[in-house]
């Protein structure tokens, strides 16, 4: 018993020195900073709240929250519609299936900054020329007002993440017994009955990761959101992440920005922690 | 089977991170063993300079200068780091600073930047550098006497134009010095752009907050403050004396300009507009000559020049002329260092084998005395050293305006004015009221 402790803790320590190292050293030592006059290069005084105060009052901070939630609201939802019909797509028997699965896992290999140029293109060049063929006022000037910078961000991260989201209810389909899908059939069930009794309740943890996933990704986007806009035009398609970057970095107010990303901390650890709640409540055990 | 698989994958999966964390600290060791060795060997004969500087266009050139200047001093060792422009670089000198690995020289912008590093800033007034620097150029960087940094070279903007198109449409680029002037000459080419191949007059990229928050507004606001970058660092408060010009300024090239003004940025502007002869003028600074010399090196020789923005005012035919950054010495470093720091600079500003160096290979707009002003290599840097040379240049005032004022405020409001978001007006009182705010 001992012996298997020791091994265990063994096994176990090099994981948890390099976490506690680059992980909870640095947010203990940022949550301390979080209540001081720190400049990134000295800290002379305690402030207490005063940073937090601050934060509630201030516009573009707020702003980037709205921004945030209904990017994430909006996407979450697309991408796992559209990652779920990649995967009932492919789970079908059709012959291009691998195909298929890796061309539509593809975007995700590829970084984010580099997607958020290429994309910017798309919007900004292509769109406009495609526009200017086809005489589509709605296709010109992409990125340069809110709406489409928004959009833009929803359709770029979207596309990223459908096939990843794909893989992962593609096991869960994949699992389903054979049997109970058999004997629904027998019993008479339509296609879109065997789907949505008998599948759907069944890949419901699937749902869980899903969604976990995609909402912590959407809260904290910051590559795709700099390469794609920005923030611009005028800082109104900013991001959590990248509002407190630049509080950070170029308005070189280092103890303010860890107070924001403390608060931002709070918010997403909440969000993800009630629907993951939620969801465990609500999935079928076979 | 499938369990002692998953097991033995496990396993392997552990032994790897722990190898590559072993790997890790075995690294960071050996590193801190040697950089300690050389310390103590630098006193007794080698000193180590560490050089962390922000300009990536010229990191190869400056490589190469270095190398020269180790030759001929073995005695010191020098290392570079380039940090990429703007918020990178400033971040990563925070970082540096913060982890106990400082630099000896390093790059600070103005007297915001003084301020933020008063701890590391030594003086360096006794170089040579200091003493043949260009009047002004000091400016923001001195205080009673002493000087914390040495320019590193002049830059200026102004409206960049394409000689042949102008000549073609029949105007005359010395004689628009007025707005009026501008005005007429933009009707003149907007009404034969199809013959002449344009796709419109000029390309305003208002994508890109710094063009009209730091330059355009500049322009603007700097007589106000009577071109001195202190007089601006300690204003309580703007009240945009010739806010009215700005607005005329913003308003002709948004009018003439390829729209949407707020899709275009700086390489659409310069590259595919400006260098394929799609514009014929753009308001732009002389830094943007290799990126038109790399499109087409016979057009940025001969067929490109530069005039300044009209100003109604005492300081009309100015070009805004200023240092973008400035070389500091550490003073935490060692006496030692700090001297040899303070010579490498003297060498590379002052040396005839620096000069030469400076002017050719680095491609400098020189802010000190003593150099050969024909050498100077393209038309661009040639029109900002001959206003400079005439004094007839006005500050650059915005590196002393409050911290992301330039581009948070009066950019982003100017995009905002740009789509009807806000009235003119609007974009002015936000402006002050902000500058007040951090300036309290």
């Amino acid at each position: 018993m001992n012996n298997r402790n020791l091994s265990f803790w063994l096994f176990l320590a090099p994981a948890l020195l390099a976490l506690t190292l680059v992980v909870f050293f640095p947010f203990i030592y940022g949550f301390i900073y979080s209540f001081t006059d720190w400049n990134g290069l000295t800290a002379s005084k305690f402030i207490g709240l005063a940073n937090y105060v601050e934060v509630f009052q201030d516009a573009e901070f707020l702003d980037a929250i709205v921004f945030t939630v209904l990017f994430a609201v909006v996407s979450i939802i697309l991408v796992n519609i559209l990652g779920l019909s990649l995967a009932l797509m492919v789970t079908q028997k059709i012959k291009s299936n691998n195909l298929l699965r890796t061309v539509f896992f593809m975007p995700n290999l590829i970084g984010g900054l580099i997607l958020g140029f290429i994309w910017q293109f798309i919007f900004v060049s292509a769109f406009s020329a495609i526009g200017d063929a086809l005489g589509i006022e709605a296709l010109q000037g992409w990125l340069s007002t809110t709406e489409t910078g928004f959009w833009g961000l929803v359709i770029l991260n979207v596309w990223q993440y459908a096939g990843y989201i794909m893989i992962i209810y593609i096991a869960y389909l994949q699992s389903v017994p054979q049997e109970l899908l058999e004997a629904a059939e027998i019993d008479g069930a339509s296609a879109f009955q065997r789907f949505w009794k008998v599948k759907f309740p069944l890949v419901a943890p699937a749902f869980t990761i899903s969604l976990f996933l995609t909402l912590s990704n959407a809260f904290k986007l910051y590559d795709q959101n700099l390469a794609l806009t920005n923030g611009g035009p005028f800082g109104s398609t900013q991001m959590l992440a990248m509002e407190i970057y630049n509080t950070a970095f170029s308005d070189y107010e280092m103890a303010y920005a860890q107070s924001k990303a403390v608060i931002f901390f709070i918010l997403v650890a909440a969000v993800a922690l009630t629907q993951v709640y939620y969801n465990k409540k609500r999935e079928v055990d076979l | 089977m499938l369990h002692g698989k998953m097991k033995s994958k496990l396993f392997l999966v552990f032994a790897l991170l722990a190898v590559m964390l072993m790997v890790a600290c075995g690294d960071s060791d050996d590193t801190e063993e040697t950089s300690g060795t050389e310390n103590a060997g630098g006193s007794q004969e080698e000193v180590a300079v560490d050089i962390f500087q922000f300009k990536v266009e010229f990191k190869e050139q400056f490589e190469e200068i270095i190398a020269m200047y180790e030759e001929e001093n073995p005695d010191v060792n020098m290392s570079v780091q380039t940090v990429g422009g703007g918020n990178d670089y400033a971040a990563s000198l925070k970082s540096q600073m913060a982890s106990g690995n400082e630099p000896v020289i390093f790059n600070i912008g103005g007297p915001t930047d003084v301020e933020e590093y008063e701890e590391y800033l030594a003086d360096v007034s006794d170089t040579e550098a200091a003493s043949l620097a260009l009047d002004g150029t000091l400016n923001g960087i001195e205080e009673d006497g002493k000087v914390w940094g040495l320019p590193f070279a002049q830059e200026g903007y102004g409206l960049i134009y394409n000689k042949e198109i102008l000549e073609q449409a029949g105007i005359n680029p010395e004689e628009l010095t007025t707005f009026e002037d501008l005005e007429e000459a933009l009707a003149t080419i907007d009404s034969q752009k199809e013959e002449l191949g344009l796709d419109a007059a000029m390309a305003l990229p208002a994508k890109e907050l710094w063009v009209m928050g730091n330059h355009l507004a500049n322009h603007y606001i700097a007589p106000e403050f009577n071109s001195d970058i202190m007089t601006a660092y300690e204003a309580p408060s703007i009240d945009f004396e010739y806010g009215d010009q700005m607005k005329r300024m913003l308003d002709l090239q948004n009018q003439y300009s390829v729209q949407p003004v707020l899709s275009l940025d700086y390489s659409m502007q310069v590259e595919q507009l400006f260098s394929l002869g799609k514009v014929a003028m753009i308001q732009q600074g002389n830094w943007i000559y290799p990126t038109v010399e790399q499109m087409d090196a016979e057009f940025a020789q001969d067929n490109i020049g530069m005039i300044p923005m009209p100003f109604e005012g005492e300081k009309s035919d100015s070009l805004p002329v200023g240092v973008p950054q400035y070389w500091v010495v550490n003073k935490n470093s060692s006496e030692e260092q700090q001297q040899a720091a303070k010579d490498f600079l003297d060498w590379m500003y002052t040396s005839d084998a620096g000069k030469e160096f400076v002017l050719n290979e680095f491609k400098f707009i020189p802010a000190y005395e003593g150099y050969d002003a024909d050498k100077i290599a393209d038309p661009l840097s040639q029109a900002v050293y001959n206003y400079a040379s005439e004094g007839k240049t006005i500050g650059w005032t915005f590196m002393a305006n409050p911290v992301g004022w330039n581009e948070d405020v009066m950019g982003a409001n100017m995009q905002r004015y740009l789509v009807d978001d806000i009235e003119w007006q609007e974009v002015l009182d936000t402006a002050e009221s902000e500058w007040e705010k951090s300036r309290q």
